[in-house]
């Protein structure tokens, strides 16, 4: 009969199961141990047995026993099911009509714990402030335990009690590496009684928190604190004479088979956490925030539990029509689409947990309604809130259902979860009773009732109609069809009593009545002179329409669009424009950038991704879609050598001057509008680079702009390794004001010693043995930069320090491989030659501080013709969409030849990228990464019709103009739905409004977004 | 384009390693360029010959016109069908106002306070300044230095671009007062209390009141200020109750720009400049039936607005111009005073974008004339008017044809030099390379 949840999946259980063992240990300590806690008053120890006989119980999640009996005896049951033996001394409670369920779990909560303040000060702090043998990073605190801060507040505790909790898993929402979480029942014993499983997770975070200390100071820098935490775990495991103490490191030790909860403020934050599982060979179990429909598949495949509240987006006040055009897209296809989260998450097979955290009463039940009014059944959604939970928590054995033995954690209710009338009466903790709502046998009052009164027959044909819920009754006495009188209406357990003023009589009538038999209630009318009658209320049947109403009810959902926001792709779509793979471009001006030149009334056939051929009069097979080029011009897709677009929280890791160990990899933000708009100007591929507030920045990411894709889909395959750099005023901090100006170095004179510091500490780093010396994330990057497996992409601008950079390569033996900026780089070009090195630059910016006042538009042509190859490089969001014209800039500075100017946004920037194997130029077998425009590249009128990455047509000019239709009419239907809803009595917000910070070069934010609010 | 750039060359012999190249000398001689194709300005083009006299243009001949009659000239050119444009006029800038973005010492266009209308720009205009040349270089020969910040940022004046000072450079000291209207949109941050959006409706109401308080008074000191104390702040708003002085209406959403448009016209306000107005596009009617002119901010730019068309900034000025708004574009914004050499190629983004060629012309040139009210002297190719022109060997709305050869102000031949180009031709002689 009992079918037990058993759909136990993942890594995460092999050891939780050890956990769960350990946890049965230690809880036995706990009872052996028991102390004996001195009372003020005489000793009163009760061992009550009670039975909830008629009830029906919800055993699991998946089993449902009618007429069923629970029975227990303090904080144990001691059966629960159909043919159970009620002692004679047992309390009997008869549940009939009412359902039994187990106490709901909270994986993730905070009650009780602490909450700190960050503290400002003017002055940057660099080094930790946390005096003692701690990990040296303030943010990383594996010390704290959840279960050593927690204090009982039983106003908190209530909170989650009404809400159907009985068990709680709080820990300290503070740093990166949080500490350990302890799971604490919600009853109000002392703590030592509570606290029912001190170690329970792990917690973790991309987020700093209350830490000071400058680094990270982004969310790439985040990640590679974590990751370097883990590695100095694995180093301090196995290091066997350990040389110092590190009182972190052994702590987490200590809790290492904990499972591991990272906390995510996106869905993209789940592959990045799930990057770092992968290296360290674990799993997380993620702290979701709702959006995961979003990206549903790719979160199935990781095959791994989330954690999901159950927060959804308010309905934003439209009623202001310009106003209104202001709210996204992507906002109000959430609105709509947030409470179908748990039901694509059951669909996609990803198991999760529901946690009430940033949800309060009422909408928590009201929300899960909408869950399954949205498509999930009941059953998960309670597993949800009780098996899946007491699994991650290890607890399966004690909690989350209602077997024998189990602790006695459970819920009376009307209804059951997710239904609309889903309401608690008593939860149950650990054998103790609370009462939410007064069981009594209060019943549901609602529906329509024949009034009768004996004495006064004309009374007869009243009606009283009650709506409503309990607490809420709305009463309307019905003397005609056209005359209808509100009542004031009020339950008292057994009894109701209501009262009218009727107009006839020019007073109050009041009625009170009790429940006398099934559907007939009996009691006393008073008119308002004071004289009683008997009064008999008779049910009515009413004639249930409540199927034929869901059916209506059924929301009319939209699309999920790929990303999830204007622009993006249907899963329809997607399959349209992915299927298209052979394509003949004909009779059109093909600039090869190759030694062919320019190529006239040529064809070019692309197919599987690749350029199948190139020339005149080509037969492509008949699949082939032919695109008539003729006037038309068909370029390489561009290359931006020096982007910041597509990235999250953060472009510059700058609290120190070396964070060669972070990865712009790690932050591809796969969803910024931005690529798809520099599709449309004709880019193909961008190298994501760290900022440069430092000498030494990140590592960069190499993508290709396949819109629509995952950040991991975006990556360059098999691109080479480079990293940032950076000279000059930023990295001395020149314009960060007064506060900055202690960090080393703040002078040229001493970046370069910087620079020989650093690679002599990589030096000796590399002649140790790994075993010696753990792993050092940030050397190791160094090591690889002197072997020549990383190429150096450096910031630059005044000659000094173009020369000093390149004698201090010279002098280690590896070469500086492009100089991005490089605005005085004419200055040097002879030397650049000689070195070699590249020059990735800017077609005219200048002027806008000391280091650029030597810039001149003629750099670009004077390298050039100096033979360095050079390339025109953004370093902006929107001068991106129109690199053609920046390289063109060439041709009127300085006197390119036209092709020569092309050449400096495609094949040029391929090479100093090294990839020019496989794309920027047109030639049989290099990736069919093309643009074609409708005029001259070069020329100012020149627009981008189609733009191509590897085959795939991911833009075209047509079908943009269909988005834009396509999104305009999806805006208003959902804001004629949100009007709808306001309508209805929904609460309205304000409108709320994306700003996204576009990052460049010296960029020190570490949001990505900023939200704005219409304030009328 | 060689043969031009030889042109180039030769007019640049003397390499004066200066500031800036002098201003050029004032019009000794009569001259007549023949062979040109002229854009008007006025939306027409034809091959035909300019001439002029004493910084006036004096003659114009076109297709239409019998040339049995051309006066006599002292200098005779023959343009060779090169192009003719009026001086592109870049408005709403800080060009001249600053000189290093990130060195504050050089930052002289904001002043402190929230409502400036006293202080004028042109007194700080810096005629030497090194970024002033590179604009020119590409066809822009008038500005208006403007202040910014605060809510009335204070007075613009209007400026030729090739001046000793200030006082030589000046065409109209003040033009307008202006002035940012409020915004309706708060930024919502996380920690935000209760309180938050309460106090912010609190203030924007209390800005608009102290607005329309310094307004109402204005006009009272209008009417009666012989009989008033001197004020100054007063004092230099009296031009926008006479019409002598335009409002230049900093607004971009289509609520703020109905919502101050109104509120001005109801405080005696005569002449209405919408300056931003990313969502015009929106409310062409209200603005042509206000009788508003436009200037946009610059047409090189990302849509305000994660799901707006990819290509709304370009296609802005296009459906202005077709709903007959006048308009002009300026290049306000990030790398605002270097970057305003790109003027051009912005009204050439415009042109791929729907918008017709000679009309993207008289943005830059005549109607930009029209809203600060120079149009009497300036904006266009017309007898009587300033020869104010530059010839190119091409099209100068595109980079790469874009190639000045020849520009006056005023009849005054401009030495085409920079500093730019003083290092350029510095390091082609270090690396023996020779000019393309």
């Amino acid at each position: 009969m009992n079918i037990p949840y058993n759909n136990i999946r993942g890594g995460l259980f092999t050891y939780c199961q050890t956990v769960i063992l350990f946890c049965i240990l230690l809880l036995g300590i706990n009872q052996v141990n028991a102390q004996q806690i001195p009372v003020n008053s005489i000793k009163d120890e009760r061992s009550p047995i009670y039975a909830f006989i008629n009830a029906t119980l919800h055993v699991d999640a998946y089993t449902v026993v009618e007429n069923a009996t629970l029975l227990i005896e303090n904080e144990k049951i001691l059966d629960a099911g159909k043919n159970v033996k009620i002692p004679n001394e047992a309390i009997v409670i008869d549940c009939s009509g009412k359902h039994i369920l187990p106490s709901f779990i909270d994986a993730y909560s905070t009650i009780g714990m602490p909450v700190g303040k960050k503290t400002y000060e003017s002055r940057p702090q660099y080094t930790s402030s946390k005096k003692g043998p701690w990990y040296w990073n303030e943010t990383v605190h594996p010390e704290v335990h959840g279960a050593r801060l927690f204090e009982f507040q039983d106003e908190s505790a209530s909170g989650l009690r009404q809400k159907g909790f009985g068990l709680a898993n709080v820990h300290q929402r503070d740093g990166i590496v949080r500490g350990t979480g302890a799971v604490v029942a919600l009853s109000n014993h002392d703590e030592n009684k509570i606290i029912v499983k001190p170690y329970a997770t792990q917690h973790f975070s991309f987020n700093k928190g209350q830490s000071r200390q400058e680094y990270p100071g982004s969310q790439t820098g985040a990640i590679a604190l974590m990751r370097q935490f883990f590695y100095d775990v694995e180093f301090w495991k196995n290091e066997k004479n350990r040389k110092e103490t590190n009182l972190s490191l052994e702590d987490f030790l200590q809790w290492e088979k904990l499972p591991y909860v990272l906390e995510t403020s996106d869905k993209q934050e789940i592959f990045r956490g799930a990057r770092i599982a992968k290296e360290f060979g674990f799993r997380f179990v993620y702290k979701a925030v709702g959006n995961e429909y979003q990206r549903a598949a790719d979160i199935a495949s990781l095959n791994t539990t989330l954690i999901i509240p159950l927060t959804f987006p308010q309905a934003m006040d439209m009623t202001n029509a310009w106003d209104a055009n202001e709210a996204s897209l992507s906002d109000l296809k959430h609105w709509e689409m947030a409470p179908l989260n748990p039901s694509v998450l059951k669909n996609h097979q990803i198991r999760f947990a529901i946690t009430s955290d940033g949800c309060s009463m009422p909408d928590f039940f009201q929300h899960m309604y909408k869950a399954c009014h949205h498509g999930l059944d009941s059953a998960t959604l309670l597993a949800a809130l009780t098996t899946v939970p007491a699994e991650i928590l290890g607890l399966s054995s004690q909690a989350g259902s209602l077997h024998k033995n189990k602790w006695a954690n459970f819920l009376i209710t009307e209804a059951y979860p997710g239904h609309e009338k889903f309401r608690i009466l008593e939860n149950w903790i650990m054998g103790k009773q609370y009462v939410t709502n007064a069981r009594t046998d209060q019943t549901d009052f609602t529906g329509e009732y024949l009034l009768q009164i004996p004495e006064l027959s004309f009374f007869h044909l009243k009606k009283l109609v009650v709506v409503g819920q309990p607490q809420k009754y709305q009463a309307t006495l019905h003397i005609s069809d056209s005359t209808k009188i509100a009542c004031q209406i009020k339950q008292e357990q057994h009894l109701i009593s209501l009262h009218y003023y009727a107009h006839a009589m020019g007073g109050f009538v009041r009625i009170s009545i009790h429940k006398s038999e099934k559907d007939k209630w009996s009691g006393l009318l008073t008119n308002p002179n004071g004289h009683t009658y008997n009064i008999w209320l008779q049910q009515l049947e009413v004639e249930s329409s409540q199927n034929n109403i869901q059916e209506k009810d059924k929301p009319i959902i939209g699309e999920t669009v790929y990303p999830f926001r204007s622009f993006g792709f249907t899963a329809t779509e997607w399959k349209e424009v992915e299927n298209k793979k052979s394509w003949l471009i004909t009779n059109t001006t093909v600039w090869t950038c190759e030694s062919t030149g320019v190529l006239t009334q040529a064809d070019v056939w692309i197919e599987n991704g690749k350029i199948r051929k190139v020339g005149r009069g080509i037969k492509a097979d008949k699949d082939a879609i032919i695109i008539d080029g003729s006037g038309l011009h068909l370029t390489p897709g561009l290359i931006d050598e020096h982007s910041h677009i597509a990235l999250s929280r953060g472009v510059n890791e700058a609290a120190e001057s070396s964070s060669a160990e972070v990865r712009m990899s790690d932050v591809i933000n796969a969803e910024d509008i931005n690529i798809y708009r520099q599709l449309a100007g004709g880019v193909t591929t961008s190298q994501l680079l760290h900022g440069s507030a430092n000498p030494i920045g990140g590592q960069s990411a190499l993508i290709k702009l396949r819109w629509g894709r995952s950040a991991e889909q975006m990556l360059f395959e098999n691109a080479p390794g480079f990293i940032k750099f950076a000279l000059g005023e930023n990295v001395k901090q020149s314009n960060w004001g007064d506060a900055y100006s202690i960090r080393y170095p703040q002078s040229r004179m001493g970046v370069e010693q910087f620079y020989y510091d650093m690679f002599a500490q990589a030096v000796e780093y590399a002649k140790k043995k790994e075993k010696d010396r753990g792993k050092n994330m940030e050397l190791e990057i160094l090591v690889e930069i002197l072997q020549s497996k990383r190429f150096i992409t450096c910031h630059s601008y005044v000659q000094s320090e173009i020369n000093m950079l390149m004698k201090v390569a010279d002098s280690l033996g590896f070469k500086v491989n492009t100089f991005t900026h490089i605005l005085e780089g004419y200055k040097v070009a002879d030397k650049m030659k000689s070195h070699p090195v590249n020059a990735s630059t800017f077609s005219d910016w200048w002027a806008y501080k000391m280091e650029v006042m030597d810039a001149i538009p003629y750099n670009a042509s004077l390298l050039t013709r100096m033979g360095v190859n050079t390339c025109i490089n953004s370093d902006d969001a929107e001068m991106a969409r129109r690199l053609n014209q920046e390289a063109a800039k060439a041709i009127k500075y300085g006197g390119l030849t036209r092709e020569e100017a092309l050449k400096l946004v495609t094949i040029n920037p391929a090479r100093m990228l090294r990839i020019d194997h496989k794309v920027g130029s047109i030639r049989e077998g290099k990736d069919a990464d093309i643009v074609i425009w409708s005029d001259d590249p070069l020329s100012i009128y020149a627009k981008p019709l189609y733009t191509f990455v590897d085959g795939i047509q991911y833009y075209s000019y047509q079908r943009n103009q269909e988005l834009i239709q396509r999104d305009k009419k999806e805006k208003n239907r959902l804001i004629q739905k949100m009007l709808d809803a306001m309508n209805n009595g929904h609460q309205v917000v304000p409108i709320t409004l994306k700003k996204y910070w576009l990052y460049d070069c010296e960029d020190l934010h570490a949001d990505d977004e900023e939200l704005l609010r219409i304030e009328p | 384009m060689k043969k031009y750039v030889c042109i180039l060359l030769f007019i640049t012999p003397i390499l004066l390693l200066a500031q800036r190249p002098s201003p050029g000398m004032s019009q000794q001689k009569s001259i007549l360029i023949k062979n040109a194709i002229i854009h008007d300005g006025n939306r027409n083009a034809f091959l035909g010959s300019v001439g002029f006299n004493n910084g006036i243009i004096t003659y114009l001949q076109n297709p239409a016109m019998p040339d049995y009659q051309t006066p006599v000239f002292d200098t005779i050119i023959d343009a060779n069908g090169q192009h003719l444009y009026p001086g592109f006029i870049l408005l709403n800038t800080t060009l001249g106002l600053t000189e290093v973005d990130a060195v504050r010492a050089t930052r002289d266009f904001s002043e402190t306070g929230e409502m400036r209308s006293e202080v004028r720009s042109v007194i700080a205009y810096n005629t030497d300044s090194k970024i002033i040349p590179t604009v020119r270089n590409n066809g822009v020969l008038l500005a208006q230095p403007t202040p910014q910040g605060g809510i009335i940022s204070g007075q613009s004046g209007i400026v030729q671009l090739d001046a000793w000072n200030w006082e030589d450079a000046v065409i109209l000291i003040e033009d307008g007062i202006h002035l940012h209207w409020p915004s309706r949109i708060r930024t919502y941050t996380p920690w935000d209390d209760e309180q938050a959006s309460y106090r912010f409706q609190n203030n924007r109401t209390k800005n608009i009141y102290q607005i329309e308080k310094l307004f109402l008074e204005g006009y009272q000191y209008h009417l009666s200020k012989d009989s008033k104390p001197v004020n100054h702040k007063l004092a230099a708003m009296d031009g926008l109750f006479t019409g002598k002085k335009n409002l230049y209406l900093h607004a971009d959403s289509e609520n703020e720009i109905m919502e101050s448009v109104l509120f001005f016209e109801s405080l005696h306000v005569k002449n209405i400049v919408l300056v931003g107005a990313s969502s015009a596009y929106s409310i062409l009617s209200f603005i042509k039936s206000h009788n508003l002119s436009v200037i946009l901010s610059r047409i090189h730019a990302l849509p305000s607005h994660e799901d707006h068309p990819i290509h709304q900034p370009y296609r802005l000025p296009a459906l202005l111009d077709s709903a007959g708004i006048l308009f002009s574009i300026d290049y306000s914004g990030d790398m605002e005073a270097m970057g305003s050499r790109n003027l051009p190629f912005t009204a050439g983004t415009a042109v791929a974008y729907g918008l017709d060629y000679e009309a993207a012309v008289s943005v830059l040139t005549l109607q930009a004339a029209r809203i600060i009210g120079i149009d009497d002297k300036y904006g266009s190719i017309q007898p009587g008017k300033s020869a104010t022109f530059f010839l190119t060997a091409g099209d100068a709305l595109d980079m790469s044809s874009n190639l000045l050869t020849k520009a006056y102000i005023d009849g005054r031949l401009i030495n085409l030099g920079s500093h730019q180009y003083d290092l350029y031709k510095q390091y082609l002689h270090k690396y023996g390379l020779k000019e393309r």
